[in-house]
Formats: C-alpha cells, sequence, structure tokens
C-alpha cells in the first residue's frame, strides 16, 4: 500500500500563490502524516541519513508557472532546522537560466544552501550512459555525483502530449535528450527515464504543488486554465504521487467541461509501466490516501480531495 | 564586451584559423565542460520554415517526416526547433558546433571535385537516433550543451573565399534539423562560387528538399538499411521517405552518392545487399556510387565487432555482380575498392589511399584510357 499525502490550504489568499511560512505549515503537516509521527527530526534523519539533497525544481515557465521559490524555501527550511547543513541542500534543475528566470537565486559556492542548473560550469551530465527500456541517457551530475537524495519537487500541470506533467515528467529535466521521448504520450518513455538507476536509486519523496494548477493547455502557461487548488501532494512512491494528481486534474477538467484527457488524445499512459517497472503503484484502490487541511493557526484537520 | 560581442569576436578567429590553414577542432566543446551561457542570447531566434500552427493552440513542424507536434515552450525530436508562443524558431541558425577543412574524400564523395577540400560544418541535433553515431556527442545534444561558434552564413562563404576552399559541406551531425542555416547558406555561396554539398540521412520531406536542390551541388545519404525494421529499431527514423527522397535527388540531377555502414549482425546479409543493389539500379541507375562503411563499436552499440573485412568484400561483390558499377569500401584503408576503376576497361582511374590520391586517370569526365564517360563533377 502506497502512502500518499494531500494538504490544502484553508486559510485563503492562495490565488496567487502561498507565501514559505504557509508552505512550511503545509510540507509539515505532510511529512508527519507521511511518516506517521509527530516527531520531524526522525522524520528528516530517517528519510536523509547523510548526504547532499537535491531538490529538482520545474522551472519551464518562468514564474509563472514553475516550482514556486517559496515552497522550496520551506522545504530547505525544514530540513536545516532538523540539521541539515544548509550547503548539503541543492536546488537544482537543468539550466541555471531557467531557475534564475523562476526566480530562484543561484549559488554554487561552498557556503549556503546551493542552487545550480547542470549547465553550471563544471557539472554537465555523467559520462556514462544509463539505460532503461527504450530510454539512454546521460544524467545530471548533481544527481549522480553531488547529491545521495533526491526530493521531486514539480508542478501539476496539464500537458500536451504526456496528458500531464507532474513528478515522474519532471525527471526529464535531468537527461541531456528529453526531446527524443515524447512519442506516444511519453509512454513508456517517462516510466524508464524515473527508472534510471541514478533517479530510481535516489528518489526520495516527491512534493508536487498544486496550489495553482493549470488544467489545460500545458506545459506552457496559459492564465485562463488556471484554477487554485491550493494543495500539495506529498508521496514516496513516485507513481501514486502523480497518479492522485492525475485525478486532481481529471476533476478539473470536468468541473471546466473539457474532454478526459484520454478522449481529448492524451492519455496518461505511462503510469502502468511504471507500475510494472515496480517504481510504485498506480491503482487507486491499492494507494492509501490521506487528505489533511491547514490554516495559519497551525491546525490540521482531515479535508476534501475536491 | 557582451557576450554577442564576444561570440563575434570568437567568430573572427574561426575565421582567421581557418584562413591560416589550422583545422579547428571538430568538437569545439564537450557536454562534461557545459558553460553556464546566457541561453536566450546565446541560441538564435530565427523563425523556422515549413511550419504550420494547430488549431487550438501549438505548431507542427513540416521539414521532417516526424512532422512534431510542438506546444509553446516545447522543442521537436531534433531538440533544436522550440515553440515560443506558437511561433517556431531555429535555435541553431548561424551557430556552428563544429568546423574544420576536410579532403571531400572523407564525406565521402569520391565523384565530385577530388582532390579538393570542404569547409564541413554542423550544428547540434539531429531527426533520428541511430545507436551507431559516430558523432553523437554533437547530433544527440541541445545546442545549449555545446560551445558554439557565430558564423552567420556570410562568414561560412567569407571563410571559403578566403582559403579558396570551393565547397562547404554540411555535415557531421544532420543538416535537415539546420535547414534555414544551410539554404541560406548554400544560395548565398552560389552568388560566390562556393558549392554546396549536403551529407544526410535523407530524413526530410519532400516540399523542403525540393527547394533547397537548387542550391546543392551533390548531396551524399546515408541509406542505413533496406528494411523498415532496422530503421525502427535501430536509427528510430522510417526507411520509405528516405528512398522516396534517394530518387528526388537523382531526378533533380544533383550529385549523389550513397554510404551504406555495414553493422555486423543488423544489416548485414548477402540477401539484403542483394535487395540493396536491385534497389539503386532500378530506381537511381547502376552508375550511381554506393560507398560500403566498416563499422566500428560508438555510442549505443558498443557490444558489437568492427564489420569483418570479409563481410565488406563480400557486399561489394555482390553489388558488383548485380551491376552496380562503381561500388567502394570505406573505413578499410588501403583496399583496393577504395579505389575508382572504369566500367569499360577495368582501368584504375583514381587511385585512393584513405583521403590521399596517389593516381588520377581521367581527362575531364572521360577514362584515359578507353574515353567512357564517367559520371560525377571532375
Amino acid at each position: 500500500m502506497s502512502r500518499v499525502i494531500v494538504v490544502r490550504w484553508a486559510g485563503g489568499k492562495a490565488d496567487f500563490g502561498l507565501d514559505k511560512a504557509t508552505y512550511g505549515i503545509m510540507l509539515e503537516a505532510a511529512l508527519r502524516a507521511l511518516r506517521q509521527t509527530a516527531d520531524l527530526d526522525s522524520v528528516i534523519g530517517d528519510m536523509f541519513p547523510r548526504g547532499a539533497i537535491g531538490i529538482k525544481t520545474n522551472c519551464l515557465t518562468r514564474k509563472l508557472n514553475s516550482t514556486p521559490v517559496a515552497l522550496a524555501d520551506g522545504l530547505a527550511e525544514i530540513l536545516t532546522e532538523r540539521g541539515v547543513d544548509e550547503n548539503n541542500i541543492v536546488v537544482w534543475d537543468r539550466s541555471n537560466r531557467e531557475l534564475s528566470e523562476a526566480g530562484f537565486l543561484l549559488n554554487a559556492s561552498f557556503t549556503g544552501r546551493r542552487c545550480l542548473g547542470t549547465d553550471t560550469s563544471g557539472v554537465g551530465y555523467s559520462s556514462r550512459f544509463f539505460e532503461s527500456g527504450g530510454v539512454n541517457s546521460l544524467v545530471s551530475e548533481i544527481l549522480t555525483r553531488t547529491v545521495e537524495h533526491s526530493i521531486n519537487l514539480p508542478v501539476l500541470k496539464d500537458h500536451s502530449l504526456a496528458g500531464m506533467s507532474a513528478g515522474m515528467k519532471n525527471m526529464y529535466g535531468a537527461i541531456h535528450n528529453p526531446n527524443k521521448y515524447h512519442g506516444n504520450n511519453c509512454s513508456p518513455y517517462c516510466a524508464h527515464v524515473s527508472n534510471l538507476a541514478p533517479i530510481r536509486s535516489k528518489h526520495r519523496m516527491t512534493i508536487l504543488d498544486a496550489v495553482r494548477v493549470q488544467f489545460n493547455g500545458g506545459p506552457g502557461y496559459m492564465a485562463q486554465y488556471i484554477e487554485t487548488y491550493a494543495g500539495i501532494i506529498v508521496s514516496a512512491d513516485p507513481i501514486a504521487c502523480d497518479r492522485v494528481g492525475l485525478e486532481i486534474l481529471e476533476h478539473m477538467r470536468k468541473k471546466y467541461g473539457l474532454p478526459t484527457l484520454e478522449n481529448d488524445g492524451r492519455p496518461v499512459k505511462y503510469l502502468q509501466p511504471a507500475t510494472e517497472l515496480g517504481l510504485g503503484e498506480s491503482d487507486l484502490s491499492k494507494i492509501e490516501l490521506k487528505v489533511l487541511s491547514a490554516d495559519q493557526t497551525g491546525s490540521v484537520r482531515d479535508g476534501e480531495l475536491y | 564586451m557582451d557576450r554577442r560581442a564576444f561570440m563575434r569576436c570568437v567568430g573572427c578567429t574561426a575565421a582567421v584559423a581557418a584562413s591560416q590553414n589550422t583545422f579547428l577542432p571538430r568538437f569545439l566543446g564537450g557536454i562534461q565542460n557545459a558553460m553556464a551561457f546566457d541561453y536566450a542570447d546565446q541560441l538564435s531566434s530565427v523563425e523556422a520554415r515549413y511550419y504550420k500552427k494547430r488549431e487550438g493552440g501549438g505548431v507542427e513542424c513540416g521539414i521532417c517526416p516526424r512532422h512534431c507536434y510542438v506546444t509553446d515552450l516545447e522543442r521537436g525530436y531534433c531538440g533544436v526547433r522550440e515553440n515560443r508562443g506558437d511561433i517556431y524558431y531555429t535555435l541553431v541558425y548561424g551557430l556552428a558546433c563544429s568546423l574544420n577543412v576536410d579532403p571531400i574524400e572523407k564525406k565521402p564523395l569520391y565523384h565530385f571535385l577530388p582532390r579538393t577540400t570542404a569547409l564541413s560544418m554542423a550544428t547540434a541535433g539531429c531527426n533520428v537516433n541511430c545507436k551507431f553515431c559516430q558523432n553523437w556527442e554533437i547530433s544527440q545534444v541541445r545546442p545549449e550543451q555545446l560551445n558554439n561558434l557565430e558564423l552567420p552564413p556570410r562568414a561560412l562563404v567569407d571563410i571559403c573565399r578566403q582559403r579558396n576552399v570551393p565547397t562547404i559541406a554540411y555535415t557531421y551531425s544532420e543538416p535537415v534539423i539546420f535547414y534555414e542555416y544551410m539554404y541560406d547558406t548554400a544560395e548565398l555561396g552560389h552568388k560566390h562560387d562556393i558549392r554546396s554539398v549536403m551529407i544526410t540521412g535523407g530524413y526530410i520531406e519532400e516540399k523542403p528538399l525540393a527547394d533547397l536542390l537548387p542550391h546543392l551541388d551533390a548531396v551524399k545519404v546515408d541509406l542505413k538499411a533496406i528494411r523498415e525494421q532496422y530503421y525502427k529499431d535501430v536509427v528510430d527514423g522510417e526507411l520509405q521517405p528516405v528512398l522516396d527522397r534517394l530518387v528526388q535527388i537523382k531526378e533533380s540531377g544533383v550529385w549523389l552518392e550513397i554510404v551504406y555502414l555495414v553493422v555486423p549482425t543488423l544489416n548485414d546479409t548477402d540477401a539484403e545487399f542483394r535487395e540493396l543493389a536491385q534497389w539503386i539500379k532500378t530506381n537511381l541507375g547502376a552508375d550511381t556510387p554506393v560507398h560500403f562503411s566498416r563499422f566500428f563499436p560508438q555510442y549505443l552499440l558498443k557490444n558489437l565487432p568492427p564489420t569483418p573485412e570479409n563481410t565488406l568484400q563480400n557486399a561489394h561483390d555482390i553489388c558488383q555482380a548485380e551491376g552496380l558499377e562503381f561500388v567502394y569500401l570505406g573505413n578499410l584503408r588501403g583496399h583496393q575498392a577504395e579505389s575508382t576503376y572504369c566500367p569499360k576497361c577495368s582501368k584504375m582511374l583514381i587511385g585512393r589511399r584513405g583521403y590521399t590520391i596517389f593516381e588520377y586517370n581521367l581527362d575531364g569526365n572521360l577514362c584515359k584510357f578507353c574515353g567512357r564517360e564517367i559520371p560525377g563533377l571532375f
């Protein structure tokens, strides 16, 4: 049984995104529920025993609909407050340009929290290919050499080819040749990218930002298709996290009278092959879903998915 | 100095280097040492040709048979064409990642201005993904993963004129994906008596090729196999469009040569060689030069051995027996099938060892011994 935690913000004012403190409250609630303990010190200690922690963002659409800086900040603060060395936190994506344009402050130095693209001088891609199924790719050396643990910090949105862009699709940003793997609704490529050895072995958790969800017209930003959901979806299971994200996305499409992704010719096909690779669980009946609602008073109650 | 000015300087340096017969390194940068470029400034923003906007958003690329559907901020399969606000851009116009002056025999073009050189250039990207690619470091990456030289068409033509290089070769990666850059350079080159040759896999749509051919002087096509399944499994492409384009090139009158890389166990049976020869003879003519090239383990096919010499010899013999007049073996230095022989009197017309020509017995296009006309541009 895979566990997925959805935390929704009940404090309002989410239409323009949330701030670091708000994300902090939501993340703490999610981590406690995910590990079923109130002791966050042990949660962090158990999940990230030693070594650097990579936080993979999705910065494709600049500040419009990329991983919010406030979410990365909130997560980093939780980690550092529990003893993780700030310099052992590496916020990253494929390019410095995309990170900068999404509002992240680049820092490749030996002090402070690091933030860098794979294209940073001296970083680059692995010298050897990693293979899974039909995917043969070089993988960002941030993942292969710099970090021991990977937290995936994507954004939930519609995708013109894959149907949905969530956690697994975000790992296309870790390989050197993503353009080769968009055929057949990105399937089974999306599954195989997540199955590449460094990606699979270092993945610890996906935190899927669903505060402002683009339910159509993605992955580029289209303001008319943005709906405020005010939630984050957290799981150690990359497939289960995406599966729950898909439920939310389809619900929004239905609400706005749009066809299902399947009827729109963009079925999300990659979840099943990913399950067959043993990456996680895509069957909703085998996913333990917990929905919480949090507000500024710090109170956390049961919430509703829709 | 801003980045554009800097890149212009680099371009000038490249021109000077070439003009002093100092070959630039073929791979000017590696993805291991990718630099933190200012992306927007580094890559070009020239609108691509042969695309159409789709109703409801997105564009459909029409340059090659893939017809990639590309939505905002995404790229096509080639990795060098990007949709920005439903305008499709080529990101590599004027940005060469490789530049070298090669003997024309290296392309290989054996019936096209032998003993001359070609300014050979490439950009990042490719519209297929051959598992044996020997240039994958440039063809299978995105342009921002390489160090590029800003060399607009005018700069390439100027280098040729300054160095007396008669030809520009679009090669190393797949020129179809930098079509606009190639087209403009070839067009400008002709105005200055600089010829252009395209070294390609031939995976291009009919219309772009038809528009391009008047500006080309020769095309070498890598016909990777004669079986559709091989194209699917090893190339990630399709055979039939390539065959169609071969016929199109031949009918246009632009000089055509074919290379067939013989990969052990994958495309090296007698039946395939025979089928290939028959198809060429029927559709292109027996006088179309065919080069069988030796495979060496590369990229994703490191598990296979180099092609045995007797396999290549076998391919050569089968094609000759089927009536092809000019069958060559490549990557096999010192083999007699590197040389050109007269189909009528069997005398050696052009003796080659590697890229060196040690004997030349043509008088214009005619065999010096029997007067038989040899096709090509000599």
